[in-house]
């Protein structure tokens, strides 16, 4: 790089020098030549006019005189004159008088003069002169001489071309020494240049080798590096910083990422933990509820085997006391029942069919009456909106619903009714069970639906407790709602909803 | 040991259910001879002759009352046995049990049971459940010879 550099800069100083000195040279001698050429001709016309004016004078008389020897021996004076071709006196007539011809040449002479003036014909200067005396025209001369124009042009260019080649090859000889003076301090430069690039290294300088416009380059190109230098440590710094901001913020993500997989599987865990304890309390519950009936069954066994056995050697209050073990031990038995039926009720598949809603209502009510009269206390003002629920389940509710409808209204005797409605609400079945039994205060209305919860005591109103919290379970797996409405003595209103096309969500067993 | 005819061999690990169920079946007059053994070993040994049983003569019981929660051997390995043996495999089995898991229900019915019962807790249901049972297997139902 830095040859072709060198190459390239002598080539073009020692160009421009010749290419100066050239035209320089050119300039000087075309000027030189066109003066001199331009003095050559007039010298030449003057030298020919005053001889032309001098053989006139001098062959006047002898033309006075019509003495054409004198004439000639004028005339021959031209011999002095090597470059006179020719040379001739007219009479004032016109006619030849004397001639002159240069050794060695014959030339025809003009048969008549011309005008006075001068005349170039190809290489040769033609003159006419008037010999004039005391206003009388005597007679003409006539002068022929070598006119070298031509030669003096050539002999011109050769010399020209010859000065042009010994100053080139002078300014050749001294540009090629000359040059490193300009070159030599660039070339410094652009070695430094070229280290700084090849090796990164901006603290080299350029050295200065003289205060002219190369030292204010070198100057300027230091002061440059310097900024350069600068500018590099601090992008270098900042590099630093921004590497190590990208570190920190590579590891906060990577921890980031890492806490999430660690919430993550926490999350997994728990759920699987939740899921476990929630089947391990399902399964422990059922077992519970299972493991008691046994006893349950003993104790009922036991006091019913004493009663039949020794029934006829006790008195009343014994056999009460008996009687009462026994009705304790199946009402345990039937709350164990309850409990049993809700919690198989929350591992009970669902299975979702088009359902009809007043054939499982009326279904339902059969199954609670049977061929009793309390059925036509109940109304059920058809046709119910069709669900999409699971059959099994819908008649659970149903039972629940309306059984419960009838137990708190049966004090009415006659008057009891239980009525049972339903409609579509855009994107929800509505249905209800009204009743006019003794209500409830809305108070206790939470308590409603928690497992045997009971508003009324039991010997008022038999039953566990789990009939409407079966309900509330059953609607919200479908995704439904359950709410009561009621009044002291002035019965009480069940409502559930259930959306009209549930969604084919995952259903969890548990 | 009675080696007469066993009619019913009662597997029940509660002394107190074999007391009442045994008490209903001689009070309704259903089964005068009724075997009671107390957990699935003891009803292996004696249906296969071994054991304590081992010279109790090949004579089969007509009915087995199996209880389903046993400690050592449960009802369904008893059944599962019963049901794999030539010599035990036509005896009615009658799970008589707590329990109303759905997967001890499949699992009995699976493995052949010919009926699964659930004890009431109520003692007269109890009672009535299980002379239902023995008048059925013992008296209405026509066993192979």
């Amino acid at each position: 790089m830095r040859l072709d550099l060198a190459r390239s800069l002598r080539l073009k100083l020692i160009s421009i020098i010749l290419l100066t000195t050239l035209a320089a040279l050119v300039v000087a001698l075309v000027a030189i030549g066109a003066y001199d050429l331009r003095a050559y001709q007039r010298n030449l016309a003057d030298d020919v006019s005053t001889q032309a004016e001098l053989l006139g004078r001098m062959s006047a008389s002898a033309i006075s005189f019509d003495d054409p020897k004198v004439a000639k021996a004028n005339l021959d004076l031209l011999r002095l004159r090597p470059q006179v071709q020719a040379a001739a006196i007219y009479t004032a007539k016109g006619a030849l008088f004397a001639t002159y011809d240069r050794p060695g040449s014959r030339l025809a002479f003009p048969k008549l003069p011309e005008a006075d003036g001068m005349r170039v014909d190809g290489r040769q200067l033609m003159l006419y002169r008037r010999i004039v005396n005391d206003r009388e025209i005597l007679g003409t001369v006539y002068l022929r001489t070598d006119y070298e124009l031509v030669e003096r042009i050539r002999d011109y260019v050769g010399i020209a071309i010859a000065v042009t080649l010994v100053a080139m090859l002078v300014a050749l000889a001294l540009s090629a020494q000359l040059h490193r003076v300009v070159t030599n301090p660039i070339l410094a430069i652009a070695d430094v240049a070229h280290a700084v690039v090849q090796q990164h290294d901006y603290s080299r300088r350029a050295k200065k080798m003289s205060g002219d416009e190369v030292g204010v380059l070198v100057d300027a190109f230091n002061r440059m590096l310097a900024e350069i230098e600068r500018r590099t440590a601090e992008l270098e710094v900042s590099n630093v910083e921004l590497g190590r901001q990208v570190a920190e913020r590579f590891h906060a993500e990577q921890e980031i990422v890492q806490l999430n997989a660690v919430l993550e599987d926490r999350v997994r865990e728990r759920t699987a933990q939740l899921e476990s304890a929630n089947h391990e309390l399902e399964a422990f519950s059922f077992s519970v509820s299972h493991d008691l009936r046994a006893p349950l069954r003993h104790i009922n066994g036991y006091a019913r085997m004493l009663s039949e056995d020794a029934g006829d050697r006790l008195d009343d209050s014994m056999r009460r006391y008996l009687d009462s073990i026994g009705a304790s031990a199946r009402q345990m038995g039937v709350l164990i029942d309850d409990l049993l039926a809700f919690s198989r009720l929350g591992r009970k598949q669902l299975e979702l069919l088009t359902v009809d809603m007043t054939l499982v209502a009326e279904h339902a009510l059969g199954e609670i009456c049977g061929d009793r009269a309390s059925s036509a206390k109940v109304h059920i003002a058809g046709p119910l909106p069709p669900a999409n629920a699971d059959p099994v389940l819908m008649k659970q509710v149903w039972v629940n619903l309306l059984s419960n409808a009838l137990k708190y209204s049966a004090k009415r005797g006659d008057t009891a009714r239980v009525e049972v409605s339903g409609e579509r609400d855009g994107a929800i079945n509505r249905y209800r069970v009204h009743d006019n039994g003794v209500g409830f205060d809305m108070r206790y209305v939470d308590k409603l639906f928690g497992v045997f919860q009971r508003l009324h005591p039991h010997e008022e109103f038999e039953g566990t407790g789990v009939g409407l919290a079966i309900v509330q379970r059953i609607v919200a797996r479908h995704g439904g709602k359950v709410r009561a409405e009621g009044e002291p003595d002035r019965g009480a209103t069940f409502t559930f909803e259930l959306p009209a096309a549930m969604a084919q969500r995952k259903e969890n067993t548990t | 040991m009675n080696y007469q005819q066993v009619e019913i061999l009662l597997v029940e690990d509660s002394s107190a259910d074999a007391e009442m169920t045994l008490r209903t079946l001689k009070k309704r007059g259903i089964a005068n001879s009724v075997e009671w053994v107390r957990d699935g070993v003891e009803a292996i040994d004696f249906l296969f002759c071994e054991g304590p049983h081992k010279d109790r003569g090949n004579l089969q019981p007509k009915l087995v009352l199996l209880d389903l929660k046993m400690p050592r051997m449960d009802g369904l390995e008893v059944l599962a046995r019963m049901k794999n043996d030539a010599r035990t495999k036509a005896i009615p089995v009658v799970m008589m049990t707590s329990s109303r898991e759905e997967g001890d229900l499949l699992a009995s019915y699976q493995l052949g049971v010919n009926s699964y019962v659930v004890k009431p807790v109520d003692f007269d249901a109890f009672a009535e459940t299980v002379a239902q049972v023995g008048m059925y297997w013992l008296i209405a139902n026509v066993a192979p010879a």
